[in-house]
C-alpha cells in the first residue's frame, strides 16, 4: 500500500515557506533566519506548536536536564601533560633503596606502579642485608597511612615550614647566646650524611650536642665491644661458616642486633653432603630461633649467666660441676665439640648483660671463629642505656636550650615516661620530626611532619665498608619534609638533601665510582677494615666470669621481647602488621605473657577455648619495682623456662594511631634502664582477655606425614624408604603407592609451563616475610581482631606452627603407632586426648601452606557452577567473577587453604583498615583485583607474575630463564625455602629439588597431586 | 460358632460408623467454620518466628554469610544441617503417598494428603537453605543449566550441589503434582458445598473443574498411580543424592560409601517422626480421631522403629568401617565425633536415634498417644542432630591440625532455624484451615473395608441390611445429592 506520508526537514518545508527553496539554492549555507520567523507574527501565530506540545518539549528538557546533571561514575584518572619517559601505564618500574628507621636495616627494591610504589621486594645486588623481613615488606603500607602528618604544627594547628624554621632559628640563635645546650636525639641512623649534616649545624651552633636513642637497646654488646676493640659498633656473624652454632639468649633469627641472619643460618641448615650445622639455643622465651634449634633448652637468664660461665672455664679446662650450673653435662659436652669445631663454631649471646657481652667476645676470639667479624662490625645499633636519663638530668637542671627529636617517641618507649615529658615541658622548646602525632610529638611545642623513607633521600653505613642508599620513589605526598633537610635549614644551607649527600659520597665515599650506579644498585662496597685486636686482659675477664657465675635469681624473671610483627611498635598502626600472626603464638592484634604451663598452674592463670573456638586468657598485674601494668593477657607458652615470663614491647601505643590498632599493653614502662630481663611479680587479675589466634590446635596429634622429619644421622645412613615412605594403598588387595590409583585421565603436561613451588621445611625460619608479601601482592584484605578471633582469617599463606607433645615429633609418631585398643594407659582415648597437649619444652616445626594447586583438586569437582577450575601451567584458578559462594570447595579442601569474604572487607566503615580510604587504598595492586564479599579466594599462585613473564618473553623473543619466574612469596624468601618455576624445565632448580630424594607431598595419600610440595626436614640432634 | 475357622476381620481403618455425608461433613467443616482461638494463638506464634526468620534471611543478605558462626575450617554449620533435615523430613510424604499406594497400604489413605502437605512445605523449607547459604544468592540462578552469552559457560555437572538442584526441584514438582491431582475431587467437593461466590470460584479455579464423571476418576486413578510410580524412585533418589554432597567429598567422616541408605532410612525415619507429631495435634484439634486412629499411630510408630534400628546399624557400622579402614584420619574423626569436644552432639543423637524408638517394642508405649508424641519430638531432636554432628565434628577437626577449630551459632544462625520452623508451621496452619486435610474421596472407600461392624450385627441378631423406609424420600436424599456427584463410583 504506497504510503501518504510526507517526510519534511522543517517546518518551513511544511509549510512551504519560500525560505526554503532560497536556501536549497544557495551553494553555500547561510546563518538560519530565526529573526525572520520570530519577527513577524503571523508566522508565529500559524506555528503548529500547542501548548500540550510546549509542555512536552518542557518536560523533556527538564527531564534531560535533571539527567545531565546526575553524577556519574567519576574517574580519578588524570592524564600526565608529559608523559615521563620512563613510566608505562601497566609497567613496574622497580627502584633500589634502603631503609633504616632505626631498628630495621635492609636494601630494598620497591615496586612502583604508575608511580606509585606498591610492594617491596628484596634486592638481590646486596650480598648483606637484602632479605626484608615481614616489617620492611609492610613498610609500604605506612607511607599510605591516614594518619600520618600532613603537615608541620605548632600545638595543634597548622603552620608553614617558613614559621617553623624562623621560630628554630631564632631559638637556636638564643640558646646559643644564653650558652644554653641544643639537644638533637634520633634513633641510630648511621648513617654518613646524617652525621655530616649535624656536624653542618654543630658548626654553626657549638652547643649542639648530638644524641641517639634506641627504644631497644643493645647497649650491653655495644659496650662490650667498645671495651674489648675500641670502638662503638656490633660484632657480625656469618652464620654459613660456623657448623656448631651456641646461642644464649640470641634470638639472632628474629630482630638480636638488627638480625639480617637468616639467609646464611638458612645456607649451612639444608644437608649437603651429609652435612649441616648443629644448633643449641639456651633461651627463656620461645623464640623464633630456639623454635629452629636443633637442641633447645629454657632456661631462666641467671641459669644463663652461669652457663656461660661455666662454658667459658669449660673451654679454659675447668670442667663445669653441678654446682657452677644446673645443665653441667650439657656444658661440658658442647665445650669438647666446640673445642673440636675449632673455628667452625660460634657462640651468639644476646644476655643483656656487659660482662656476658665481653665473655662471649672472649670465647669467639678463642675459638677463632670463621663465623666472627669485628674486622667490619656493624652500626645499626649506637646508643647507650642511660642517653634519656641524661637527657631528663641536664634539662633539669635547665642547661637545655631546646631539643630536635628526629623520629624517636620516648614519651611512648621510654620507662618513665612522664620524667620525659617534664623535661620536655622544662626546657620550653622541642621540635619532633614525625611521621605521625606521637605522643613524644603531641607533647613537643613543633611538630615537623616528616617524609616517609621512600619519599627521602638517605644513606647509611649498616655494616663497616657496606652502604645503603635510600632514595625516593615518590614525591612527598603532603606537606613533609625529612628532618635531614631540616637540619641543613636550620645550619642556613641552601643546598637540597639529594646534593648534600651527593657532594659527601662524592667526596669520601665513592671515591672515583659512579654515583648514579651507586643508586641504581642501592648498595656500594668499599673494602675497608680495620685490623681488630681484642683489648681486654685476663684479669678483667676473670672478674666478669666470677660476676657471671656469681649471679643469684631474685624471684620471677620478666624477659622482654619483641614480636616478628611489630618490632620497637613504630609500625604499629600498619594493619598488615598488626593481623600478622606471630610466628610461634600465631595471635595477632595482641602482644601478652608468656608463661610457662607450670608456673601458669601455680599462679591459677589459665587458657581457655570458648564455644567458637576463640582463646580466652587470664589477667594478671605485672610490678617491676615501683611499676606496675595491669591488665596483661596471660597466653600459656609452650617452652618457656620455668621461673621466667616473656612479654613483647612496641605495644600499647595509643596517640597517632586509629582505635582498632590500639592493642596491646605498654611493656616500655617495665623496661627499666632499657634492660630486657627484670625482676617482677605477678598477681591474677578478675576477667578473661580474647585473644585473636589463628591457630586453636597446637600440635600435630602424630600425623607425621604432615611434616615428614627425620634425624641427619638417619638421613645420611638409611635409605629414603625409611624416613620418607610412599603412601601406600591396597588395590585389588595389592600394595600399590597411593599417587598410582587414579580415577582421572591426565592431559598432556609436557608442553608449555608447569608450574611448581618448592618449600624445604630445613630453611624454613618462620620468619613470616612471605605471608606479608603475599598480603601486599594480592591484595588481601585485613579483616579485624574479632573475624581473626573466629577463625576468618584472610591469609592466602600461612605458616603453621607445631609443638611436639612428647620431647620430640618422631616420638610422637611412635606413640600414636603404638596406640593399642580404645581404653587404659596405652588406648586411643587418652592417647589422643593426650597428644592434644603440647610438651613443656616441645620441638617446633613450620611449615608454610598455600593452596597446593592439586592436579586433582577436591575443590574444582564440587563447584557446582565451575568457579575453580584447572590450568595447563598447574594452576587451580579461581574466577572470583563466577563464584557464588557455596563453600563447598573449602569444606573440600584437605589443608583448608581456602578463604572466604565473610563480608565486605573493602570500602566497608565495618573493615576501616587501609581498603577503606583512598589513601590506603593506593598500595593495592592494580593487577591482582579487589574481591568483593561473597566469593571465594585463594592462593592464585601469583598468575599475574607469572603470566608477565611470560609476555615479555614472548615479546622479547626468547626463552625463559630459570629464576624468572617468581611468586610474591618465592620472592620475598631470602633462606630459599621457597622456590618456584617451571618443572618442564628440565634444568630449572625447582625440577632438580622435585628429583630430591627429601620430596614429600602434604597429604599424598588423598591422591590430590599437589603442584607444591615439600622437603622433609632434617635434624641434627643425635650428636648433642 | 466354633465349629468352623473363622478368619480374623481386619480392623476397621476408620472408626466411629461413620456414613459418606458424615466424612464430608467432616473434612469441610475446618474449612466452612470460622478459626477457633487455639488455632489463632499457634498461627500468631508461627508468623512471629517467621518474620524474625525472614528478618534474619534479610540481615544476612544485606550483610553477608559472616552474621553466622560460620569460620575458614567449618564452611557449613546450621545452614546445611537444616537443609538435610528439611529434605529428611519430607521423605515420609511421599513414601506414605507414593509407596504405600503402590503396596495396597490403605491405611494411608487418612495420612497421607497431610503427609504430602508436609513434604511440600518442608522442602520449600529445605530450599532456601542452598540459596541463602550461597555469598551471592542474587547469582543462585547460575547454578542452572540456563544458555548464556558467555559462549561455553556450563555448569558443573561433577557437582554434587548440582545434582541436588535437580533432584530438590524434581522432588518439589513431582510432589507438588502428586499432591494436587489427589485433591482435586476434594476441592471439588468443597466447591460444591460452598455457598458464597467467592469461596466457590477460588475451589473452582483450585479444583481444575472436576466434575466426578466417570471419566474423570479412571485418569485420576491412572494419573495417581503414574505418579506413584515416579516418585516411589524420588524416595530413594532425593536423599542419596543429598548423601552425595558428603559421600563424595575427601573429609574423613564425609566421604562414606554407607551414606546413601543410610540418609534415606534417616530421612524416613525423621519424617515419620514428623508426621507424627503433626497429626497427633491435628487429630485432637480438628477432631479426627475416628479417622487417623491409634492404628495409625502404631503403624508409623513401628516404621518409626525400623527405621530408627537402621539408623542405629549404620551409626554402628560407620564406627567399625573407620577401625577397620585402618586409615588413620578416618579414625580419629570417628573418635573424634564420640569423645571430642563435640561429644555431647554425638550422643545427643545416639541417645535420640538409636535408644529412643527402642521403646516401641513396648505395645503399650507404641499404642500410647503422649508417649509417640514424646518419640516423635526426640526423634526429630535427634535427627537434626544427626546432621550437626556429621558436617560440624567432620570439618572442625580434618587432616591438618593447624586449621582445627569450632562452630558457634549466632543470634542469625538460630534465627533462621527457628524462622524456618515458623514458616512451615505459617503454611501448614493455613493449609489445615483452607485444604481438605484428608483425602476424603480415598477414605470413602476404605469406611467400609472391615466387617467389624457386620459381625457386630450379626451377634446382637439384627439384619444386616435394612431397606430405606418406602415412599419416604426425604430431604436426607437433597442433602446428600451434592456430596454423591463427587463420592458415587
Amino acid at each position: 500500500m504506497a504510503s501518504h506520508k510526507q517526510y519534511w526537514k522543517s517546518e518551513a518545508e511544511l509549510t512551504n515557506n519560500p525560505v526554503v527553496d532560497q536556501l536549497a539554492q544557495n551553494e553555500f549555507t547561510e546563518k538560519l533566519p530565526v529573526n525572520d520567523f520570530l519577527e513577524q507574527e503571523s508566522t508565529l501565530k500559524d506555528s503548529q506548536s500547542t501548548r500540550r506540545d510546549f509542555l512536552k518539549f518542557l518536560g523533556f528538557s527538564t527531564a534531560a536536564a535533571t539527567l545531565a546533571a546526575c553524577e556519574g561514575p567519576v574517574k580519578k584518572s588524570i592524564p600526565y601533560v608529559i608523559q615521563p619517559d620512563e613510566i608505562v601505564p601497566g609497567v613496574a618500574n622497580y627502584y633500589a633503596t634502603t631503609i633504616a628507621d632505626g631498628y630495621d636495616f635492609a636494601s630494598i627494591l620497591v615496586k612502583t606502579r604508575e608511580g606509585r610504589p606498591i610492594k617491596i621486594e628484596n634486592n638481590d645486588r646486596a650480598t648483606l642485608f637484602g632479605g626484608a623481613n615481614a616489617r620492611v615488606q609492610a613498610s609500604v603500607l605506612n607511607l599510605y597511612d591516614k594518619n600520618r602528618l600532613q603537615g608541620p604544627e605548632a600545638s595543634g594547628s597548622a603552620i608553614s615550614w617558613d614559621d617553623l624554621d624562623a621560630a628554630v632559628i631564632a631559638r637556636l640563635e638564643s640558646a646559643k647566646n644564653t650558652g644554653k645546650k641544643v639537644v638533637v636525639l634520633s634513633g641510630t641512623k648511621a648513617s654518613p650524611s646524617y652525621l655530616k649534616a649535624i656536624e653542618a649545624l654543630k658548626s654553626k651552633y657549638a652547643n649542639v650536642e648530638y644524641h641517639t636513642y634506641d627504644a631497644i637497646s643493645s647497649a650491653s654488646a655495644l659496650d662490650a665491644f667498645e671495651l674489648a676493640y675500641g670502638e662503638r659498633a656490633l660484632a657480625d656473624y656469618d652464620l654459613s661458616e660456623a657448623d656448631i652454632i651456641v646461642s644464649f639468649d640470641a634470638d639472632f633469627l628474629g630482630d638480636w642486633q638488627g638480625g639480617g641472619y637468616s639467609k646464611a643460618y638458612a645456607k649451612n641448615r639444608v644437608p649437603h653432603h651429609g652435612k649441616m650445622s648443629h644448633h643449641v639455643q639456651m633461651e627463656s622465651n620461645m623464640t623464633l630461633s630456639g623454635a629452629n634449634a636443633d637442641k633447645r633448652i629454657p632456661l631462666t637468664t641467671v641459669e644463663q649467666k652461669r652457663a656461660l660461665a661455666a662454658l667459658y672455664n669449660a673451654l679454659n679446662g675447668v670442667s663445669a660441676s653441678e654446682s657452677s650450673t644446673a645443665i653441667s653435662g650439657h656444658i661440658n659436652a658442647m665445650a669438647q665439640r666446640l673445642k673440636t669445631a675449632g673455628s667452625r663454631a660460634v657462640v651468639l649471646c644476646g644476655i643483656d648483660d656487659r660482662d656476658a657481652q665481653l665473655i662471649t667476645l672472649s670465647i669467639n676470639e678463642f675459638l677463632n671463629s670463621d663465623a666472627f667479624d669485628v674486622a667490619k662490625p656493624k652500626y645499626v645499633r649506637s646508643a647507650s642505656a642511660s642517653v634519656l636519663e641524661d637527657i631528663v638530668t641536664a634539662a633539669n637542671k635547665g642547661e637545655i636550650g631546646a631539643i630536635l627529636i628526629d623520629g624517636v617517641n620516648p614519651i611512648y618507649s621510654a620507662p618513665d615516661t612522664d620524667a620525659f615529658a617534664a623535661a620536655l615541658g622544662q626546657i620550653g622548646f622541642s621540635v619532633t620530626s614525625s611521621f605521625s602525632l606521637t605522643e613524644t610529638a603531641a607533647a613537643s611545642t613543633f611538630v615537623a611532619s616528616a617524609s616517609h623513607f621512600l619519599e627521602s633521600w638517605g644513606d647509611v653505613e649498616i655494616k663497616k665498608g657496606h652502604y645503603g642508599i635510600t632514595q625516593p620513589v615518590i614525591r612527598n605526598l603532603f606537606d613533609t619534609r625529612q628532618f635531614e633537610q631540616s637540619l641543613l635549614v636550620w645550619s642556613g644551607l641552601s643546598e637540597t638533601y639529594h646534593d648534600f649527600i651527593q657532594n659527601n659520597w662524592r667526596g669520601s665515599i665513592l671515591n672515583g665510582s659512579s654515583w648514579s650506579q651507586a643508586v641504581q644498585d642501592g648498595v656500594f662496597y668499599r673494602s675497608q677494615s680495620t685490623p681488630s685486636t681484642f683489648i681486654v686482659s685476663n684479669t678483667d675477664l676473670e672478674s666478669a666470669v666470677n660476676k657471671l657465675s656469681s649471679s643469684s635469681s631474685n624471684g620471677i624473671e620478666l624477659v622482654l621481647y619483641t614480636k616478628t610483627g611489630m618490632g620497637d611498635g613504630q609500625m604499629a598502626n600498619n594493619p598488615w602488621l598488626q593481623e600478622f600472626p606471630d610466628p610461634i603464638s600465631r595471635a595477632s592484634w595482641d602482644n601478652y605473657l608468656t608463661i610457662s604451663k607450670a608456673d601458669a598452674l601455680a599462679y591459677g592463670l589459665e587458657n581457655v577455648n570458648v564455644a567458637n573456638g576463640g582463646l580466652d586468657g587470664s589477667y594478671v598485674t605485672l610490678k617491676v619495682g615501683d611499676v606496675s601494668l595491669n591488665r596483661v593477657p596471660v597466653l600459656i607458652q609452650p617452652g618457656q623456662a620455668k621461673g621466667t615470663v616473656g612479654l613483647a614491647l612496641g605495644y600499647g601505643r595509643k596517640l597517632g594511631i586509629q582505635d582498632e590498632m590500639q592493642t596491646g599493653v605498654n611493656a616500655y614502662s617495665l623496661y627499666l634502664g632499657q634492660s630486657k630481663v627484670q625482676s617482677v611479680t605477678i598477681e591474677k587479675e578478675r576477667g578473661m582477655h580474647e585473644f585473636a589466634c589463628v591457630q586453636l590446635h597446637k600440635t600435630l596429634m602424630g600425623r607425621g606425614d604432615i611434616i615428614k622429619e627425620t634425624t641427619l644421622e638417619d638421613f645420611i645412613s638409611k635409605p629414603s624408604e625409611e624416613w620418607n615412605p610412599t603412601p601406600m594403598v591396597s588395590l585389588d588387595h595389592q600394595e600399590v603407592p597411593a599417587t598410582s590409583v587414579d580415577l582421572w585421565e591426565s592431559f598432556d603436561r609436557t608442553v608449555g609451563h608447569h608450574f611448581n613451588l618448592s618449600i624445604d621445611l630445613n630453611a624454613c625460619t618462620g620468619c613470616g616475610a612471605c605471608v606479608i608479601a603475599c598480603h601486599a601482592e594480592n591484595n588481601v584484605p585485613v579483616v579485624g581482631k574479632h573475624e581473626i578471633r573466629v577463625s576468618r582469617d584472610m591469609h592466602w599463606l600461612r605458616i603453621d606452627r607445631y609443638y611436639s607433645s612428647e620431647e620430640s615429633f618422631i616420638e610422637d609418631t611412635e606413640k600414636k603407632e603404638n596406640l593399642d585398643g580404645l581404653f587404659g594407659d596405652n588406648g586411643s582415648l587418652s592417647g589422643f586426648g593426650s597428644m592434644e597437649d603440647p610438651s613443656e619444652n616441645p620441638q617446633v616445626a613450620f611449615q608454610p601452606v598455600m593452596c597446593q594447586h592439586c592436579n586433582h583438586a577436591p575443590c574444582e569437582t564440587v563447584c557446582p557452577v565451575a568457579a575453580t577450575s584447572h590450568s595447563r601451567q598447574g594452576h587451580n584458578h579461581m574466577a572470583y567473577n563466577r563464584c557464588i559462594g557455596t563453600r563447598y570447595c573449602a569444606n573440600n579442601c584437605p589443608y583448608k587453604v581456602r578463604r572466604f569474604n565473610w563480608f565486605l572487607y573493602s570500602q566497608n566503615d565495618e573493615f576501616d583498615f587501609h581498603m577503606n580510604n583512598d589513601l590506603g587504598r593506593m598500595v593495592l595492586n592494580p593487577d591482582v583485583n579487589v574481591r568483593s564479599r561473597g566469593v571465594m579466594e585463594k592462593c592464585s599462585m601469583c598468575i599475574q607474575r607469572t603470566q608477565k613473564t611470560i609476555l615479555d618473553a614472548k615479546a622479547e623473543g626468547r626463552t625463559i630463564k630459570d629464576g624468572e619466574f617468581q611468586t610474591a612469596c618465592s620472592a620475598a624468601c631470602d633462606t630459599g625455602a621457597l622456590v618456584f618455576g617451571d618443572i618442564n624445565d628440565k634444568e630449572s632448580r625447582v625440577a632438580k629439588l622435585k628429583e630430591s630424594e627429601r620430596m614429600y607431598h602434604l597429604l599424598e595419600h588423598v591422591g590430590t597431586q599437589p603442584n607444591v610440595f615439600y622437603h622433609v626436614k632434617v635434624r641434627n640432634t643425635e650428636k648433642a | 460358632m466354633a465349629s468352623h475357622y473363622e478368619a480374623p476381620i481386619r480392623k476397621p481403618l476408620v472408626t466411629g460408623s461413620k456414613s459418606y455425608s458424615d466424612v464430608s461433613n467432616d473434612i469441610a467443616r475446618p474449612v466452612e467454620g470460622k478459626a477457633n482461638k487455639q488455632w489463632w494463638i499457634v498461627f500468631s506464634i508461627a508468623l512471629v518466628a517467621f518474620l524474625w526468620g525472614l528478618g534474619s534471611i534479610i540481615y544476612t543478605i544485606a550483610t553477608g554469610i559472616g552474621v553466622w558462626g560460620l569460620n575458614k575450617t567449618v564452611n557449613w554449620a546450621w545452614d546445611i544441617t537444616n537443609f538435610v533435615w528439611w529434605v529428611g523430613i519430607g521423605h515420609a510424604g511421599t513414601l506414605i503417598s507414593a509407596v504405600l499406594l503402590l503396596f495396597r497400604q490403605k491405611w494411608r489413605m487418612a495420612i497421607n494428603r497431610s503427609a504430602e502437605a508436609m513434604t511440600i512445605f518442608s522442602v520449600i523449607q529445605a530450599g532456601l537453605f542452598p540459596i541463602i547459604h550461597m555469598g551471592r544468592p542474587w547469582l543462585a540462578f547460575w547454578v542452572l543449566p540456563i544458555p548464556n552469552q558467555y559462549g561455553s559457560l556450563w555448569v558443573n555437572f561433577n557437582s554434587p550441589l548440582l545434582w541436588d538442584v535437580f533432584a530438590i526441584s524434581t522432588y518439589l514438582s513431582v510432589s507438588l503434582v502428586f499432591w494436587w491431582t489427589g485433591l482435586l475431587p476434594d476441592f471439588a467437593m468443597i466447591r460444591d458445598r460452598a455457598v458464597r461466590p467467592f469461596q466457590k470460584k477460588i475451589y473452582s479455579l483450585l479444583s481444575f473443574g472436576w466434575t466426578g464423571r466417570a471419566k474423570d476418576w479412571q485418569r485420576f486413578e491412572e494419573v495417581s498411580l503414574v505418579l506413584a510410580g515416579l516418585a516411589t524412585p524420588l524416595v530413594l533418589s532425593v536423599h542419596t543424592i543429598v548423601s552425595f554432597d558428603f559421600a563424595t567429598s575427601v573429609i574423613p567422616g564425609w566421604h562414606t560409601t554407607i551414606f546413601p541408605p543410610y540418609f534415606v532410612a534417616g530421612a524416613i525415619f525423621s519424617g515419620f517422626a514428623m508426621v507424627n507429631t503433626l497429626l497427633i495435634i491435628m487429630r485432637k484439634v480438628v477432631g479426627f480421631e475416628d479417622y487417623i486412629t491409634l492404628q495409625h499411630i502404631e503403624l508409623m510408630n513401628i516404621v518409626i522403629m525400623i527405621t530408627g534400628s537402621i539408623v542405629g546399624c549404620a551409626y554402628i557400622t560407620e564406627l567399625f568401617i573407620a577401625w577397620y579402614s585402618g586409615v588413620e584420619y578416618e579414625q580419629y574423626a570417628f573418635l573424634n565425633r564420640a569423645t571430642g569436644p563435640y561429644a555431647w552432639a554425638y550422643w545427643s543423637m545416639m541417645t535420640c536415634n538409636v535408644f529412643s524408638p527402642q521403646f516401641m517394642w513396648i505395645k503399650k508405649l507404641r499404642t500410647s498417644i503422649m508417649f509417640s508424641f514424646f518419640i516423635s519430638i526426640v526423634v526429630n531432636i535427634g535427627m537434626w542432630f544427626e546432621r550437626f554432628v556429621i558436617i560440624v565434628t567432620s570439618l572442625h577437626r580434618d587432616y591438618l591440625p593447624s586449621s582445627w577449630t569450632m562452630f558457634s551459632p549466632t543470634f542469625v544462625d538460630i534465627g533462621i532455624f527457628i524462622g524456618t520452623i515458623g514458616f512451615f508451621f505459617v503454611l501448614f496452619l493455613l493449609y489445615s484451615r483452607t485444604f481438605p486435610v484428608i483425602a476424603q474421596a480415598e477414605v470413602k472407600s476404605i469406611l467400609k473395608s472391615s466387617a467389624d461392624n457386620y459381625k457386630a450385627l450379626r451377634a446382637e441378631g439384627k439384619p444386616l441390611y435394612e431397606m430405606p423406609p418406602r415412599g419416604k424420600v426425604t430431604t436426607y436424599e437433597v442433602e446428600e445429592s451434592n456430596t454423591n456427584l463427587t463420592t458415587d463410583h
